[in-house]
């Protein structure tokens, strides 16, 4: 026989609290653990270098100095801000370049910055536009 | 024609703010005289959604670029079909098609025996809410996203649709998506105005009227979500399938407030509970569908989809935010459903739990996408959270989620366990499963519990299903819906094995070297290159050998440069298919010396998330028939 209906309530409370303690341990431990800043390259260049580790930054792929090593995967090169192309930083990534990496791309790398002002990026992911512009309309 | 086009917007806009004014006139005065009119003027604006669309495919069809929207997103040398497609390749478009979708769905509902045995009251309330919906789209289509703006001088090509997105899978998952939100929207409408008008005992209620269409909804947005994964995986080339990325989740909330909607609902049928809970979710759905539009198109967050920033955000969230307070207060009007939830160690405590499981899920992806803008109330910087919190956190609910429904329909619907034999064969389905996981040397702890589910939920719903077709009984859970469990149970296994034992290998190789990877030798017999239609391509031919040197699979996966898109470049991937282990590979491109970069990835089983996507995307329509009656628990 199933126990009487008015101890449901609290069951069903206990349950919930139950589970949501357990997801708000999950959460809270998930917070601790995998918090990135999410910066443009002008707010990190206003940041304290020394927190600038695991963070995440947007950023547009400027022109002049986009190096691929000899041999294997990897690039380095200039990332300007968006809206501001005087604030930039050195990046060094060592992964596969996405196909759409060049000149002009909005970007998104992962990383730290280094204790010489380079910035080790470990994700280089490109933003996937869903119109494209074409740079001379004829 | 099309500034007629535009004035057809222009019209839907009129006649649908002028009709919810005036059903709420009537309303107000208690009459439902004009409802006539309502249901009229539904036509005409499907007529004018239906008219416009067509111009614009018309203009689509016959590249005429001095639309500048055809002119952004085609060119000459497009194929007719991506032609199109392209309808819904840019926002003003995908906006168009979700509102005529909207309405074509009003209208057939509008024709449908549910309809018309409504009472009159509440046929005018959901021509109310309905209205106040199609008025939104219609002023957003006409003043935010006209998609009939047109440019002087026409220019003599267009742009092009980004290659990406010319694949079948990419031009089918948008389109399911609104699709998806769309369908939504008639549940909704029907259950707030139920709400609002009290429904009495001898209507049926909203979730029987409009039932085929919350399925069918439900299947659209389930396909959609998971063709964009495997668009992920087939064209993106970096070999994952979900990143947690901003527009991901956008689409997955929906769907897991949807999926709870359908299991509470459930509730309400069979038991009459959870009235006003029901009203509250399904209308939180089709909120969410808009919240999902919101959290792509506004730029609030930063996503690696870069969509135009559209001048839409701002509209859509007060638009949200109004549907926010109409369903409150709606839900607060209705009446509450009879009787109390029996003990928690029942099916209904089983079926309450999902829910609240589904909707937690929701609730966390919810503001983990909207962090980087939360955290600036304490936080100087923006601070966000990448895919490793999501994993952190959401799987081992998802894993929780399975657990329950592997042991869920042995519960009785009272108290304690009604079949044994159900539970038995639970334990056997997922202690074999996890058994032979553990044997093939994939041990972790939490991906095994995760398999041992998925083994049971199979076991268990293949048995029930064998037993239903027998014409037993079976615990009163429909054919449709053991089918969906097993699809899911497929998906879930695919997610267990290929998500935390998958392995990313780059390698760089010269001609005819041979490498290492796992326990496969991978040889570069020849680098290619070539053109293709439209394309130059850059090719690595692959051979995979196991161990004993036999060989398995010859990958050509290829590198592009498509004319039209100078600068950029598209990777081809190859898979050497298998429900087993799965070799992708990937070229990455050419290093300073010459030698070939590709990525091959093991991901062992995932083709049986594509195979659970399948029967997932499609069982529920086995239950479209609508029960018998000596089914009924």
């Amino acid at each position: 026989m199933p126990p009487k209906k008015k101890s449901n309530t609290v069951l069903y409370a206990v349950i919930a609290l139950l589970f949501l303690g357990g997801v708000g341990f999950l959460v809270f431990q998930g917070l601790q653990e995998n918090s990135t800043y999410f910066l443009n390259v002008a707010e990190a260049k206003s940041q304290d270098p020394s927190k600038l580790s695991n963070i995440r930054l947007f950023g547009t792929v400027a022109g002049e100095d986009i190096t691929r090593p000899e041999k294997g995967t990897g690039v380095s090169f200039t990332l300007e801000d968006q809206f501001d192309k005087t604030n930039c930083l050195h990046v060094v990534y060592t992964g596969i370049v996405p196909d759409t990496f060049k000149e002009g791309a909005e970007v998104i790398i992962e990383g730290d910055l280094e204790k010489n002002g380079v910035f080790q990026a470990r994700v280089l992911m490109t933003k996937c536009p869903s119109k494209y512009q074409k740079e001379n309309r004829t | 024609m099309y500034y007629f086009a535009y004035f057809l917007l222009i019209f839907a806009l009129m006649a649908s703010i002028g009709c919810a004014g005036f059903g709420l006139i009537q309303a107000w005065s208690d009459k439902t005289a004009g409802l006539n009119i309502l249901e009229k003027v539904n036509f005409l604006i499907t007529l004018s959604f239906g008219l416009a669309s067509s111009i614009l495919l018309f203009a689509l069809a016959t590249h005429d670029y001095s639309l500048s929207y055809v002119a952004g997103y085609t060119d000459n040398t497009l194929a007719y079909f991506y032609c199109l497609a392209a309808f819904w390749a840019g926002q003003p478009g995908s906006m168009l098609f979700w509102a005529l979708s909207v309405a074509i769905m009003g209208s057939v509902f509008a024709l449908t025996r549910g309809y018309a045995d409504c009472p009159e009251r509440t046929r005018l309330w959901f021509w109310i809410f309905f209205f106040t919906i199609t008025g939104a789209f219609s002023t957003m289509l006409v003043l935010w996203g006209n998609p009939f703006l047109m440019t002087n001088p026409a220019p003599a090509d267009g742009s092009g649709l980004n290659p990406l997105l010319q694949n079948p899978g990419m031009i089918l998952h948008p389109p399911l998506l609104f699709l998806g939100y769309g369908g939504f929207t008639i549940p909704s409408c029907m259950a707030l105005a139920q709400a609002v008008t009290n429904r009495s005992d001898d209507v049926r209620p909203w979730y029987e009227t409009t039932r085929v269409l919350f399925i069918v909804a439900w299947c659209f947005l389930t396909a959609g979500i998971l063709l964009g994964a495997w668009w992920a995986y087939m064209e993106l080339g970096w070999g994952g399938y979900w990143a947690w990325d901003p527009v991901e989740n956008a689409s997955l909330i929906p769907w897991l407030i949807a999926t709870a909607t359908l299991h509470t609902v459930i509730l309400e049928k069979s038991r009459g509970k959870l009235t006003r809970a029901n009203i509250f979710l399904i209308s939180l759905t089709t909120i969410s569908g808009f919240f999902a539009t919101y959290l792509v198109r506004s730029g609030v967050v930063n996503s690696v989809h870069a969509y135009g920033q559209g001048p839409v955000g701002t509209p859509l969230l007060t638009f949200i935010a109004f549907l926010c307070v109409i369903t409150l207060l709606a839900v607060f009007i209705s009446k509450r459903g009879a009787g109390e939830l029996e003990n928690p160690f029942s099916r209904e405590g089983a079926l309450c739990l999902t829910a609240l499981i589904l909707l937690v899920l929701a609730f966390i992806i919810l503001n983990a996408t909207l962090w980087p803008v939360f955290s600036r109330l304490w936080s100087p910087v923006p601070v966000g959270l990448d895919a490793k919190f999501y994993n952190a956190v959401c799987l081992p609910i998802g894993t929780m989620l399975l657990l329950l429904l592997a042991f869920c329909p042995s519960l009785s619907w009272k108290f304690g366990i009604q079949h044994k034999s159900w539970l038995l064969l639970a334990l056997l389905g997922g202690a074999a499963v996890a058994a032979a996981a553990y044997l093939l040397s994939y041990q972790r702890i939490h991906p095994l519990v995760a398999q041992f589910s998925c083994g049971a939920i199979a076991l268990v719903s293949l048995f029930a299903l064998v037993q239903r077709l027998l014409g037993q009984k079976a615990g009163a859970i429909r054919a449709g819906s053991l089918v969906s469990h097993l699809g899911l149970a497929l998906c879930a296994i695919g997610i267990a094995f290929s998500g935390p034992y998958n392995q990313k290998n780059d390698l760089v190789l010269a001609a005819g070297e041979t490498q290492a990877v796992s326990s496969y030798k991978v040889t570069l017999k020849a680098a290619e290159t070539g053109r293709g239609i439209d394309y130059e391509y850059l090719r690595a031919v692959l051979e995979v050998r196991n161990e004993k040197g036999e060989l398995l699979s010859t990958l050509k996966p290829e590198k592009r440069a498509y004319d039209k898109f100078a600068g950029m470049l598209f990777s081809e991937v190859d898979v050497a298919t298998s429900f087993g282990e799965e070799i992708y590979a990937s070229v990455s491109g050419v290093d300073a010396s010459d030698n070939m970069i590709v990525q091959i990835n093991i991901e062992p089983m995932v083709s049986w998330i594509w195979l659970g996507a399948v029967v997932l995307s499609l069982a529920p329509l086995f239950n479209l028939r609508r029960r018998k009656a000596k089914d009924m628990a």
